[in-house]
């Protein structure tokens, strides 16, 4: 049984006043590729709904539908005629699922390598030499201290090292 | 005019001759990019935007507080310029994300304002396309390209304020400026399926089939892009294709620098087109033209 | 009963503009009508039915425009402008510019000697540019007054110093390429009647259809063209053929809310559109009973007298299906049949589906030249800049003396716009009898 949590829903409406506009016309899951060949099983509008109704278990828990399955297109955000933007509103349910854990792994491994590195691929040697024969310069990428301490701030690193899915 | 450059992470830590070209291409034109010392990952539109959005913002702010060059900042990838735009956006639309922001970057000795002006490389020379066509030292005749614009390039247009979201017309000038003849297709403006990756591989190769599918279709001889990411999913994915679905799939794959590389007339082999999955060698033949 | 010394004056010869001034005249109140096009009889001339009677449009129209021409209390300023106007209430004056049609309205029989022979082939405004017609032309087939007019835009003598063929042609002596163009004062108007109608969002901003693939793929049309299309006077002769391979479509889509109820484009709903496009697809169906109608909507608004069951009868009796999904986008296959994509909301599942032809339910917008009208009359448009009235009283103006009546203040059907076209005659004879 799906419970609604008014909390969860004016959390999202002070986030991102434009849910509220939505009137369901279904023009965000008609444009969207994803919806398209999955046929629906990925539905922004039904993520958009669950969000208008509170409906946190759903979205965050079971993820029904994945909003990992967005591609981020932003296709949808364009098309729909209320301007409800739907990817911030995605963005917050995604980070939601972030602090509860529930997120692909591939997302972990990226996040720990900015913590890491402060970049989210390192420069490996092969790499270094390929640029020098390039005629490329070395780069000085962000000192990793500094990074590290911006994202303690955010409370990144420690989500981050509780890892995904 | 000069411009303060933002690499990114993949483009010079994965596919560095992408940047070899890009920046051959600039000094070409008497742009200066100047390289920035202290850069972070943008981060990633794709990636840690979603996953934390105010990590993003507070990543990306500090990035562009190291800016100081007039004319604002320049990137090869969209991605980094979706974020850097997008920090813009977010931090000047309100003036509360502005506080939380600068209270982030107060611990690391650093202020943003939220004046540094953002470019996507495309965007400058769409600015300086008289000059680009000048420049052209060797047509790319016979070059029937298949422009993939991207997602983030266009849009969010509210962010990204450049070009129509739905009818963009930027890329197919400046590949029409030199020399070879834009393919229109089905599916043009739909993404490469890239960001998907991370989350259902599958789903990521179906939307890749489709492109290239509609692109073969269309009779284009290559694909140019303006973005690493959807670089990486055109090359990188059509080896998997053909020996998943027995598709034969062999389009070169350029960044949008390249084919302006080419045309200026850099040979190849300075550009690094032989680090390219799918060589250009063949498409080079059956056009003629001499490299 | 006293005959009034004052005159009203209707702005614009639609169903609305003629119920009013029919109504006037009847009560012995002397009419001036002005009318931009040569032809009275406004939108409803170009539809081929009225909802939810389905009624033949024209049959309906004809006898009023006869009677408003006929009318001894009525006077028609056909082809015609108001350029300015001065006064108050009581007592407002007019200048008319009557545009030169170089025709002899008392000559000219309509014929159509001329325009056989005239070589000029131009597109025809009345029919949404689907055919052409000729410099020298009749406005539409049952057009009042029934008087050929010359497009001095297009006339090879006014364009090239050639031709006058149609001068030889007519056998009345009723072209006239010395007529000027004559500015008509008119004093003594106890009160102004504003009818001038609506465009489509197409004639003003077609950005809004790029989505849909409008003026692109030719098997997309707006609801207009639909309904010429349906029309046994319009360009098919009422045989419904589609412009890319002139085959019978078989399925046909009709897309609701184009350009209206968005934030992007016009925020207001309508109103006309679920009814006039059950009724377009009822006609088509009628005249091939093999069609399968698919209509996209938002929401299905039918709040009027017997439009429920207009609507029911539209999915009983003339094989409509109506799904709940706004389209986004459009494409077409290699045989440029259209391809829809959208979501079945009772099941949440995302389909395509091809279909042989798309209908786009294009909204209605204030009509073009309302803001300089505006300004010659001194009256106020609202947000969207149709007639500011007041929410009670329909028909009132911001300004005394000046009253409305139909899509110029905003979206209604015919019926509507009729009652209210009696509503604003009341209130303007009140003034003119009381003055």
């Amino acid at each position: 049984m799906s419970v609604i949590n008014f909390e969860f829903r004016n959390e999202v409406l002070k986030h991102n006043a434009s849910l509220s506009y939505c009137y369901q016309c279904s023009t965000c899951s008609g444009g969207c590729p994803v919806a398209l060949i999955t046929e629906g099983k990925y539905n922004p509008r039904k993520i958009i709904e669950e969000a208008i109704l509170g409906l946190q278990e759903k979205l965050v828990n079971e993820q029904d539908p994945n909003p990992w399955l967005c591609s981020t297109c932003q296709k949808c955000v364009e098309l729909c005629p209320q301007k409800v933007e739907l990817t911030e509103i995605f963005t917050l349910i995604k980070n939601q699922c972030f602090e509860k854990g529930k997120f692909p792994e591939a997302f972990s491994a990226q996040g720990q390598a900015v913590l890491e590195f402060g970049i989210a691929i390192p420069y490996s040697k092969a790499i270094i030499s390929r640029r020098e024969k390039l005629g490329l310069p070395s780069i000085n990428t962000a000192p990793v201290e500094e990074i590290q301490t911006l994202l303690k701030e955010t409370k990144f690193d420690k989500n981050i090292t509780r890892g995904g899915d | 005019m000069s411009y303060d450059l933002f690499l990114g992470c993949v483009i010079p830590a994965r596919l560095p001759y992408l940047e070899a070209s890009a920046r051959k291409v600039f000094e070409k034109l008497g742009i200066i990019l100047k390289d920035v010392d202290g850069f972070s990952c943008c981060p990633d539109p794709t990636g840690i935007e979603l996953i934390d959005h105010k990590t993003w913002l507070a990543l990306g702010a500090r990035n562009l507080s190291l800016c100081n060059n007039n004319g604002g900042v320049i990137s090869f990838c969209s991605g980094c310029v979706e974020t850097l735009k997008g920090v813009n956006y977010f931090i000047n639309k309100d003036i509360t994300v502005k506080k939380e922001v600068n209270k982030y970057l107060q611990k690391v000795g650093k202020v943003y304002e939220g004046n540094t002006a953002v470019k996507h490389f495309a965007e400058v020379l769409y600015e300086n396309l008289d000059k680009v066509k000048e420049t052209v030292e060797k047509p790319l005749e016979g070059f029937k390209v298949a422009v993939h614009y991207g997602c983030h390039y266009l849009r969010p247009s509210e962010i990204i304020e450049w070009d129509d979201p739905f009818e963009p017309v930027t890329v197919d000038e400046i590949v029409e400026a030199l020399g070879a003849e834009s393919v229109d297709y089905d599916l043009k403006l739909e993404c490469c399926g890239n960001p998907l990756d991370k989350s259902d591989k599958d789903l990521s190769l179906q939307m890749i089939d489709n492109k290239l599918d509609a692109i073969q279709k269309a009779g284009a001889n290559c694909v140019v892009v303006v973005c690493p990411a959807c670089y990486q999913q055109y090359e990188f994915n059509q080896r998997e294709l053909n020996k998943k679905n027995g598709t034969e799939y062999n389009l070169p794959i350029f960044y949008l620098s390249e084919l302006v590389a080419l045309a200026f007339g850099f040979k190849p082999q300075e550009l690094g087109l032989n680090f390219h999955r799918v060589r250009p060698n063949a498409l080079f033949e059956n056009v003629g033209f001499k490299v | 009963m006293d005959i009034p010394s004052k005159s009203a004056l209707i702005i614009g010869g639609g169903i609305a503009g003629i119920q009013a001034a029919l109504d006037l005249a009847d009560m012995g109140i002397q009419v001036n009508m002005v009318e931009k096009k040569p032809c009275i009889g406004g939108r409803m001339a170009q539809l081929d039915k009225t909802f939810p009677t389905n009624d033949c449009s024209i049959c309906i129209l004809a006898p009023k425009l006869s009677e408003c021409y006929r009318h001894h209390n009525i006077t028609l300023y056909s082809y015609s402008e108001v350029q300015k106007v001065e006064g108050s209430a009581g007592n407002f004056s007019a200048e008319i510019l009557k545009r030169a049609r170089f025709i002899k309205e008392d000559a000219c029989i309509n014929c159509g000697l001329c325009a056989e022979k005239c070589p000029m082939r131009v597109d025809d405004e009345f029919d949404r540019e689907l055919r052409k017609r000729r410099a020298v032309y009749m406005y539409y087939l049952q057009g009042v007054p029934s008087v050929m007019t010359i497009d001095k835009e297009k006339c090879l003598w006014f364009t090239k110093n050639a031709c006058r063929i149609c001068e030889k042609t007519c056998e009345r002596d009723a072209i006239d390429f010395d007529q000027q163009d004559e500015t008509i004062k008119i004093n003594n108007i106890g009160s102004i009647i504003v009818a001038t109608g609506y465009n489509l969002i197409e004639d003003i901003n077609k950005e809004v259809l790029k989505n849909y693939g409008y003026g692109k793929f030719r098997n997309v049309l707006t609801a207009l063209e639909f309904e010429r299309l349906e029309s046994a006077s319009g360009p098919q002769g009422g045989h419904i053929k589609r412009f890319s391979d002139n085959e019978t479509p078989k399925k046909i889509a009709f897309l609701q809310c184009i350009g209206s109820r968005s934030d992007r484009v016009e925020k207001y709903c309508s109103s006309i559109c679920c009814m006039y496009t059950t009724k377009e697809a009822m006609i088509a169906y009628e005249h091939d009973n093999e069609l399968e109608n698919y209509v996209f909507y938002i929401d299905m608004r039918a709040g009027g007298k017997g439009f429920q069951s207009f609507l029911k009868r539209g999915e009983n009796e003339y094989n409509i299906k109506y799904i709940k999904s706004k389209i986004a986008q459009i494409t077409i296959d290699e045989k440029e049949n259209p391809i829809i994509v959208y979501e079945n909301l009772d099941t949440g599942e995302v389909k395509q589906i091809q279909v042989d032809l798309v209908v786009l339910a294009t909204c209605i917008v204030p009509p073009q030249g309302i803001d300089k009208l505006a300004e010659v009359l001194g009256i106020e448009l609202n947000d969207y800049h149709f007639i500011k009235t007041p929410p009670f009283i329909s028909v009132e103006t911001s300004k005394n003396g000046i009253f409305t009546c139909g899509c110029v203040h905003e979206p209604m059907d015919i019926p509507r716009s009729v009652a209210e076209a009696s509503g604003a005659a009341a209130r303007a004879a009140e003034v003119i009898r009381g003055g």
